[in-house]
């Protein structure tokens, strides 16, 4: 019996990060610095609705669904990887919560940050010392390094669970359904108008630091 | 054990077989890169003698440092011209470094002071082609000195417009003859 495990907006949400992390990846290998500057406000766009859907969203993308304390990840990983629920495991949400912190952290050096040549900054470098945006650039590269090991990580991950644990976890992250106990709760749906309304609120903060966020971005 | 060996002697024999493939085609490249890098030394060897490796170091070393210099005084202009009320005595320090440094540029890439020689952003590109690149240095010239001269006159639509041919020209030559990392 298959059941639906992920909403839409929590897949366009996952997918979108992969595009986007390529394109900012390969446009900053190759030097195209206004696409590197959109693919990094399309990616604050979609993490900013990815924290308002983490409190609004269906069940299974609620912060409050699957983010749990050390011992519960314990008992999960001593449990043989396994969990009758739906949704992100116990350490699964771990990587969750580092993935979002780490991208965040990226797209906000971006932000402030110059480049070596002081020809391109971001929208909110104004707002912080030559010195600083100067280290945010720094940073950023550091950061970029940091992400790649946790994205390794997490398609290790992904591999684990397919080939050792029988479990496929592609399919359910582009379909949204998989194959579920009879005994497994559902996914609770959020109303497609809540959706929208975290897009909109998402959009208008995406605006409003991309001009610079104004009056207090200087 | 014995297939271990063999299979040692299998990869070493293609990889040397690959590697023979690829001569053919890299020579004729390769060949017409000595020629320029030949007639170079020629024509200045009878002005200079050629850099020692420390001297060479040292070069790179400044050249480096003084770039550092324009980036600085560059982005400090930036700065200045975003702000609400930009210090013209900002932007007259910053005019006045860049144009100081800018007419030592084409002296900072003597033969011999590339990728080969010590970690450098700079690429083969510049000694291969060396017209072009003596033509972005004298632009980089010009566009500094036209920004110096508006900024010591405090004429902002001048100082704008010069501000933006220079960065123009600061880029056309990165996005040729410079490398994201060094080499």
């Amino acid at each position: 019996m298959t059941g639906r495990v992920w909403d839409l907006p929590t897949r366009l949400f996952h997918w979108s990060l992969v595009v986007l992390f390529g394109l900012g990846w390969w446009s900053a290998e190759t030097g195209r610095d206004t696409v590197h500057f959109w693919s990094g406000y399309a990616l604050l766009f979609a993490l900013l609705f990815r924290l308002l859907w983490g409190f609004a969203g269906s069940s299974t993308a609620r912060f409050s669904g699957f983010v749990r304390g050390p011992r519960a990840v314990l008992r999960y990983v001593r449990a043989g990887w396994r969990e009758p629920l739906i949704g992100h495991s116990p350490l699964g949400a771990l990587s969750v919560i580092a993935m979002l912190a780490l991208l965040l952290a990226q797209v906000g050096l971006g932000l402030v940050a110059t480049d070596e040549d002081g020809l391109e900054a971001g929208p909110l470098a104004m707002a912080v010392s030559m010195d600083a945006s100067d280290r945010a650039r720094e940073l950023h590269e550091l950061n970029f390094d940091l992400l790649r090991i946790l994205i390794a990580v997490h398609i290790a991950a992904v591999l684990f669970y397919w080939l050792l644990l029988k479990k496929p976890l592609i399919p359910p992250m582009v379909t949204g359904r998989a194959v579920l106990d009879p005994d497994t709760p559902p996914m609770q749906p959020a109303p497609v108008r809540r959706a929208l309304a975290c897009a909109a609120i998402a959009l208008a903060v995406t605006a409003w630091i991309v001009a610079g966020a104004p009056p207090i971005g200087g | 054990m014995r297939r271990v060996s063999i299979r040692i002697i299998v990869t070493i024999s293609g990889a040397v077989l690959l590697a023979a493939c690829q001569q053919p085609g890299q020579t004729g490249a390769e060949a017409s890169n000595v020629a320029v890098t030949n007639a170079d030394i020629a024509k200045t060897a009878t002005v200079a003698p050629p850099l020692t490796r420390e001297a060479a170091l040292k070069l790179m070393h400044d050249r480096h440092e003084n770039y550092e210099k324009i980036g600085k005084a560059f982005t400090t202009a930036s700065r200045a011209l975003k702000s609400d009320t930009p210090d013209p005595a900002v932007l007259r320090t910053s005019a006045a470094t860049i144009a100081g440094l800018a007419p030592q540029v084409s002296g900072w890439f003597p033969t011999g002071t590339g990728p080969d020689v010590g970690k450098t952003m700079a690429r083969p590109e510049i000694w291969q082609k060396p017209e072009d690149f003596a033509a972005k240095t004298r632009n980089l010239l010009d566009a500094a000195s036209a920004f110096d001269a508006a900024a010591k006159a405090g004429d902002m639509p001048a100082i704008e417009a010069s501000f933006g041919a220079l960065g123009k020209t600061c880029k056309a030559c990165h996005d040729n003859y410079r490398n994201e990392h060094e080499k």
